[in-house]
């Protein structure tokens, strides 16, 4: 894969922005449409040229267009397998997002296409940065067309849900900041220069970084760590930084939740996977425990949160709480299983709840309310609408043949299986520190997932047929009853992908294991873990003089020594 | 450079012995002292009056006064940077000229007066 | 329990069990790639169906693709049977679907293929599976008709689906596509109760259902994470001969040799079958979930998928067995079940009802049936049961959909005699008669397996088990004669419900009009006790208001007599159901096999060997006209002595249901039965066991209720507290902002000043340091 691809893949954005700007108001969409279906065009093309029999490596193998040379600044771009599944994710909500917005942005269109297309530029920045520089800068720029598409095309209470988002997301990304400039600063004074390449000098490289990291003190990870993960956890949201969450999806627009749901969350789980766990290792198998218990309790909290909503998109915005703590769970097994379901998890969560965020806001645009209250039984009048609501309420569910299975089984096996205790007498675990507890306290999230999302069902889909009063079938002239073709045409593709990657998911799942597995390896090298167990029974390394036996576990980490 | 000379003293000695040659008796502490003669009444016009333009040009006073000091020390040291600094402060003080007076023409407008006391809506 | 564990060993190890076979291969060819068709031909009809819902097809035709593809899968499913080796058993995989891998050693592979395993087993369930869904499905063709359009297609949509799923099921050759199975038939059962989806009762029945599905799919789920964590594998074919060793350990009677964890593998997969064979205390959803269509309860919730959690034991049987808990606790719940199941069964007025509750206390018949080691006698249950059940359910959608909803046993009566009814009435007495154990049905057969095995099995109470199925017994022969003498025999009588479909003109919206209040299937709620004719008046009085307005006056009601597809499917599920009974002699030649029924479970991994061979001596050969090998009754075989003792108890079963139920009775409304109500204990107990002894509400009050309060709090906390500190946080700077504002005063000459000031500050301080 060309590393121009990959720019291209930042700069069309911005050029059809600038483009729907220098043109009239009334083309906006449409420009915005091709736009974003043209980078779309491109990165398939782009997945075609990646080597996915080599999709643990970085591609291309070196990218480098120098900067600021002296201060190591540079940009510096390439894509692993689960880089590559994330951005195929971005790039395919974009033009869906745009046409879901057809009908429903009436005032100052153009600034809303030119945001939401700059929005894609800066989230596939993020997926494709090798460099901090690059990372951190497209990292926050998300902020900023995010802000707009709340603050100006929002609902009633947008302004002050585009202020919390703002400012609780940019508070957390500075304290990550904060952590990142620590591991430059450690890089280039404290790391001796003949350890690695590029070591002792100013370097924003991601992958020298991480070398350089690793050498930290556990201390000094420790406090690495803690600035990563409070940075990182306010996006995901992980529980008790979530509560900008429901405000947020509440007020957006539909495409801003979609994107919301859909990508921006992801930026706070794969900054974790990319950052948090393999540049602290040590830190990260120590915090592995706490992060699962605020996992668990974001599952099932936000879960039985859910189950008493009657604003439907608020629902699905704490359900997504609840969806994204399987996903950090499952990163912090600390194995393939669990970070590759993870990884899926990420993909999955933003099909199916994207669509979701797609059909309330299309109930939205015809009533006006999405109080479960006053609107329900909507099969009666929209079968179509109902059929898609229903399918993606499962594929979200987890059931088996959708996507959103395969992803909450791996998490939860993965979690399952990591396990220290258990991995000395079973073949199947792995090396880890959370195990069936934490499984099963996560899988009664599996069921409150049915509670919840059925009761949704049950209301707006099923039962007689209830319309807000004084609802006026004029108010909607130009909407049918039912969905109309582009409203079909929206939700289809991501009906066929849930299926896709419920009924073939090993291609994706091959795709994101080479990379996972070299995460895993790299935690499990460096964090005092054993990754793959020796075939010999005896866990006993060395009988010491005393006759003391010293099981391995006990052996100092490796990592910790500079 | 510096590594042909044992320390900065070393190489900065010859400069400064030749120091009163050029300037006659001028010292580098008569330069100082003309600026710190200006920043003070620059100061104190500031402080004392209440013309929007005086007090712009009493500020420009105390920036001259800065680069009095910096082209002093720079000849002192025979190091360029105080004058090359100097040369970016002439130009932002220029800019900022042609700003500031636009504002002053502009309050002006607004009140048909040239009082400072009479804008006070930042007051918290 | 410390005492059945010796027992258990001792019993596997005087079988002579495993000794033999630990070194034999478990071998396992690959198998016809057209065996794959017999799952997807009905997902090909999904699809079809979804292609009819479209092209907005208004016509019969969907009902005669899915009868086409269900028959072929079915044919398949015969021809996968004639292709089965002796004691063969294959894997077709279909295409790999996750696979998962972090190292080349064993247990670092989670692979779980679209795969299908084929043995005998797999054929014995498929068998009847498709055939019984290719029946129901012809009935469905007739019994669906007022809906045609949208609505039939999607109910052909999720049959077909629900039969994709329940291949899936049974012929997956891991335990993660039984899981998708699983799963699949719970969304598929979701779809049908709620079918009527404008019904509030329909929609909450059907989330019900899956919720309490759920809760024992996670308990599933858990065994298979388990599984995979112990063993290193899902795929049958690995995880079976990995068992092998702690088979032979327990021969040995060394159960300190089996990790706990592999003793807890079977206690966690059976939560997941007692959700979905609803047995206790996760049987609620079953009786409910009969707002779902005639069809579908008989299909789904009664002969198929209901047999789901039977089949996973039986499929795990292995695992089973090396546990010293399982087994026991799997009698238990069953018998347990069965007893209060027939109970509530013996209160109701529901005729559907009555016959959910029958599935339910013979699920707890098939569930003890594999605890008293004796899975042929469990399997064999599933069989004769899926028939006879499926009959008698059918008889009843036939009435239902006859006499517009009907389904109080108080409101009908005679049926059999009125014109065009015959057949049901036949049909109805031959599925009575199974049920109840008449001799010689294959009820009475399927059900002594079980029972014998009881009283010669070792365990813990097993004896008074026995006793327990024994009265059980007796009381579903009352119950199921109740509902024949009460609605098919005697005088002829009867009210029409409150669905008026079927019987003229109707349309959807005519449909709708009246489905929100359905009564017919709720009647039980509102007869608590003595039911005089005055408690109906209300539900009298808006039949006519309906009447008016549909124009189908009751007093004007004509019942709607069967057509050829339901008599027709009625008439061949009576035959098959008697012929039943034959499975269970023949082919019997052979001592060793004992039946074909004892052929297909011995063959199979579900035997009490694994990898061993047919005529293995195990246990299934004590059955009747073996050599009584094992356990004795009174110095008898076992199953001699059940003949007669269960055969007894059915004919005083019917007796008592036809002194109370049908002699001198004169109306429909009120029987004998009425007068014993007047004593006040069983008044008592007749109201509790009508109320379901109050589980539900149990349930509701000690678990939702709770759970609702608690989500509202965690909501008030999420708000106030979480938030609160969030907006704390954000609200600090503001106030300490307010408090330093003053020192603003907007004169340009006080910020100089305090410019000048600090800078002196600043200098002075420089220069004391400097000093």
């Amino acid at each position: 894969m060309s590393e121009s691809i990959l720019h291209v893949l930042i700069l069309l954005p911005i050029a059809t922005a600038a483009f729907i700007v220098s043109r009239p108001a009334n083309e906006a969409k449409t420009v915005a449409l091709w736009g974003s279906l043209i980078s779309l065009v491109l990165g398939v093309v782009a997945a075609f040229q990646f080597d996915w029999s080599n999709a643990g490596a970085m591609q291309p193998e070196v990218s480098l267009v120098p900067w600021l040379p002296a201060l190591g600044l540079s940009i510096s771009v390439g894509a692993d397998g689960v880089s590559m599944m994330l951005v195929l994710l971005t790039l395919l909500l974009g033009p869906i997002c745009v046409a879901a917005s057809f009908s429903s942005i009436k005032h100052r269109v153009k600034t809303y296409y030119a945001w939401l297309t700059v929005m894609q530029a800066a989230m596939v920045g993020v997926f494709i940065a090798r460099d901090i520089l690059l990372f951190y800068v497209c990292f926050e720029f998300t902020l900023i067309p995010m802000f707009v598409l709340i603050s100006i095309y929002g609902s009633s209470n947008r302004k002050a849900a585009a202020t919390k988002f703002f400012l609780y997301t940019f508070t957390g990304s500075i304290l990550a900041l904060a952590g990142l400039i620590y591991v430059i600063w450690f890089n280039a004074t404290r790391v001796p220069v003949e350890a690695f390449a590029g070591a002792g000098e100013w370097s924003f490289q991601i992958d020298t970084l991480r070398q350089a990291a690793v050498r930290m003190s556990p201390t000094e990870q420790g406090w690495v760590f803690a600035a990563l993960l409070l940075g990182f956890a306010v996006k995901v949201p992980l529980f008790p930084v979530h509560t900008w969450l429901p405000l947020a999806h509440t007020e957006a627009p539909t495409a801003g939740s979609v994107i919301l749901a859909g990508v921006l969350l992801k930026l706070g789980t794969y900054g974790l996977y990319r950052f948090a766990i393999p540049f602290t290792p040590i830190a990260a198998v120590d915090f592995a425990p706490f992060i699962g218990v605020l996992a668990v309790i974001g599952i099932v909290f936000a879960g039985l949160i859910c189950w008493v909503q009657d604003d439907v998109k608020k629902l699905v915005a704490y359900s997504s709480v609840s969806h994204l703590g399987f996903c950090v769970l499952g990163l912090f097994a600390l194995n393939t299983m669990g970070q590759s379901g993870s990884v899926m998890y990420m993909i999955n969560h933003g099909l199916s709840t994207g669509a979701l965020f797609l059909l309330i806001g299309m109930v939205y645009e015809r009533y006006h309310t999405r109080s479960m209250r006053e609107l329900g039984g909507l099969a009666a009048k929209m079968p179509v609408w109902s059929f898609f609501m229903v399918f993606f309420v499962m594929a979200s569910v987890g059931l088996p043949g959708l996507n959103g299975f395969i992803s909450e089984f791996m998490c939860l096996m993965g979690t399952f299986q990591s396990s220290d205790t258990l991995a000395g007498s079973s073949i199947g675990a792995t090396p880890g520190v959370l195990g069936p507890v934490f499984a099963i306290l996560a899988g009664t999230g599996v069921v409150i997932g049915a509670m919840y999302l059925l009761m949704m069902t049950g209301k707006m889909v099923w039962g007689p047929l209830r319309e807000p009063k004084g609802h006026d079938h004029d108010n909607h002239s130009e909407l049918p009853d039912d969905l109309n073709a582009r409203e079909i045409a929206v939700l289809t593709p991501l009906a066929v992908l849930c299926l896709v990657l419920g009924l073939f998911p090993t291609p994706v799942l091959k795709g994101i294991e080479a990379p996972v597995n070299d995460t895993v390896r790299w935690v499990h090298e460096h964090g005092g873990l054993r990754l793959y167990r020796d075939p010999a029974p005896a866990r006993v390394t060395e009988l010491s003089p005393a006759g003391v036996v010293t099981p391995e576990l006990a052996a100092p980490r490796a990592g910790g020594e500079r | 450079m510096v590594s042909t000379f044992a320390s900065m003293a070393d190489f900065l000695a010859p400069a400064q012995a030749s120091f009163p040659e050029g300037m006659g008796s001028v010292t580098l502490a008569h330069y100082l002292f003309v600026s710190v003669a200006m920043f003070t009444l620059g100061l104190i016009g500031f402080l004392t009056r209440r013309n929007l333009i005086i007090m712009f040009l009493c500020t420009e006073m105390m920036f001259q006064a800065a680069g009095i000091a910096l082209i002093a020390f720079s000849r002192f040291y025979l190091h360029h940077t105080g004058q090359s600094f100097v040369i970016f402060v002439l130009t932002v003080a220029a800019a900022e000229a042609a700003l500031a007076l636009a504002l002053v023409v502009l309050l002006f407008r607004g009140r048909e007066s040239l009082n400072a006391d009479q804008w006070h809506s930042l007051k918290g | 329990m410390q005492t059945t564990t010796p027992q258990l060993a001792e019993t596997i190890g005087a079988l002579g069990l495993g000794a033999a076979d630990t070194g034999a291969a478990f071998e396992v060819a690959t198998g016809p790639a057209w065996a794959m068709l017999i799952p997807m031909l009905p997902l090909l009809g999904a699809a079809i169906m979804g292609v009819c819902a479209i092209m907005g097809v208004r016509s019969k035709l969907p009902a005669w693709i899915t009868v086409g593809l269900l028959g072929f899968s079915a044919v398949l499913a015969a021809a996968m049977y004639a292709w089965l080796p002796e004691n063969g058993r294959a894997v077709s995989v279909a295409w790999e679907w996750i696979n998962v891998s972090w190292g080349d050693e064993p247990g670092q592979t989670l692979k779980a293929n679209f795969g299908f395993y084929i043995d005998s087993l797999t054929c014995l369930w498929m068998l009847f599976v498709t055939l019984l869904a290719t029946l129901i499905a012809l009935y469905a063709s007739e019994y669906m008709s007022h809906d045609l359009g949208a609505g039939y297609c999607r109910f052909f949509a999720a049959f077909n689906l629900f039969v994709f799923s329940m291949a899936c099921l049974v012929m997956g050759d891991n335990l993660l596509l039984l899981f998708l199975g699983w799963e699949g038939v719970g969304l598929c059962s979701y779809l049908l109760i709620g079918y009527h989806y404008k019904k509030h009762s329909a929609v909450f029945a059907a989330k019900k259902a899956f919720i309490v599905n759920r809760i024992g799919d996670l308990g599933l789920l858990l065994g298979v994470f388990l599984t995979f964590v112990h063993f290193g594998t899902l795929e049958y074919k690995d995880l079976f001969p990995m068992v092998q060793p702690y088979i032979e350990a327990m021969r040995q009677g060394s159960i300190s040799d089996i990790p706990a964890l592999v003793q807890l593998i079977p206690v966690l997969l059976m939560i997941g079958a007692f959700g979905k064979s609803a047995q206790l205390p996760l049987f609620v959803w079953l009786p409910d979930a009969m707002e779902g269509p005639t069809p579908v309860s008989a299909l789904i919730h009664a002969a198929t998928m209901v047999t789901a959690g039977v089949y996973l034991i039986a499929r795990m049987y292995p695992l089973f067995l090396v546990s010293e808990w399982a087994l026991p606790i799997v009698a238990w719940v069953g018998g347990l079940t069965a007893l209060v199941a027939a109970t509530i069964a013996m209160a109701q007025f529901d005729i559907k009802r009555i016959m959910a509750y029958s599935t339910v206390s013979q699920l707890g018949f098939m569930f003890c049936g594999l605890a008293f080691l004796s899975s042929v006698g469990g399997a064999f249950h599933v069989v004769t049961h899926a028939f006879f059940k499926a009959t008698l359910f059918l008889c009843c959608g036939a009435v239902m959909h006859g006499f517009a909803g009907q389904l109080d046993l108080r409101k009908l009566s005679g049926v059999s005699f009125m014109k065009g009814w015959g057949i049901v009435g036949i049909a109805m007495l031959i599925g009575c008669l199974n049920l109840a154990g008449f001799p010689f049905t294959a009820g009475y057969f399927s059900k002594d397996m079980i029972l014998a095995e009881a009283f010669i099995t070792p365990g813990p109470g097993y004896q008074f088990l026995g006793v327990i199925l024994l009265l059980t017994a007796g009381i579903t022969a009352y119950y199921t004669f109740r509902v024949f003498f009460r609605v098919f025999v005697g005088p002829k009588h009867f009210e029409p419900g409150d669905e008026l479909h079927g019987h003229d003109g109707h349309t959807d919206d005519h449909h709708e009009e009246h489905g929100s209040s359905s009564h017919g299937a709720n009647s039980d709620h509102a007869d608590e006790n003595g039911h005089t004719p005055g408690d109906h008046e209300p539900l009298g009085g808006s039949v006519e208001e309906r009447g008016k307005k549909s124009h189908a006056d009751p007093e004007h009601f004509h019942p709607h007599a069967p057509g050829w597809a339901i008599n027709g499917v009625l008439v061949t599920l009576a035959i098959l159901s008697v012929l039943a009974a034959a499975l269970y002699f023949f082919p019997g030649a052979d001592k060793a096999h004992k039946g074909w029924a004892g052929g297909m479970i011995s063959g199979s991994t579900a035997a009490l060997v694994v990898g061993g061979e047919a005529d293995h001596p195990t246990r299934l050969a004590a059955f009747v006209g073996a050599e009584p090998e094992q356990g004795t009754l009174f110095g008898q075989d076992p199953h001699k002595i059940m003949y007669y003792v269960s055969g007894v108890i059915g004919f005083v079963g019917i007796a008592i249901a036809f002194a109370l139920h049908y002699a001198g009775r004169k109306e429909s409304e009120r029987s004998s039965a009425d007068n014993l109500l007047q004593v006040k204990p069983i008044r008592t107990a007749h109201r509790w066991a009508n109320a379901k002894w109050y589980v539900d509400e149990l349930y509701d009050f000690t678990l939702r209720k709770p759970l609702w309060a608690a989500s509202q709090i965690f909501h008030l906390i999420d708000k106030l507290l979480i938030d609160g500190l969030v907006n704390l946080v954000g609200y600090l700077p503001r106030a300490l902002g307010k408090g330093v504002r003053p020192s603003q005063s907007g004169v340009l000459h006080g910020y100089a000043a305090a410019m000048a000031g600090g800078l002196a500050v600043i200098l002075l301080i420089v220069l004391l340091l400097s000093l």
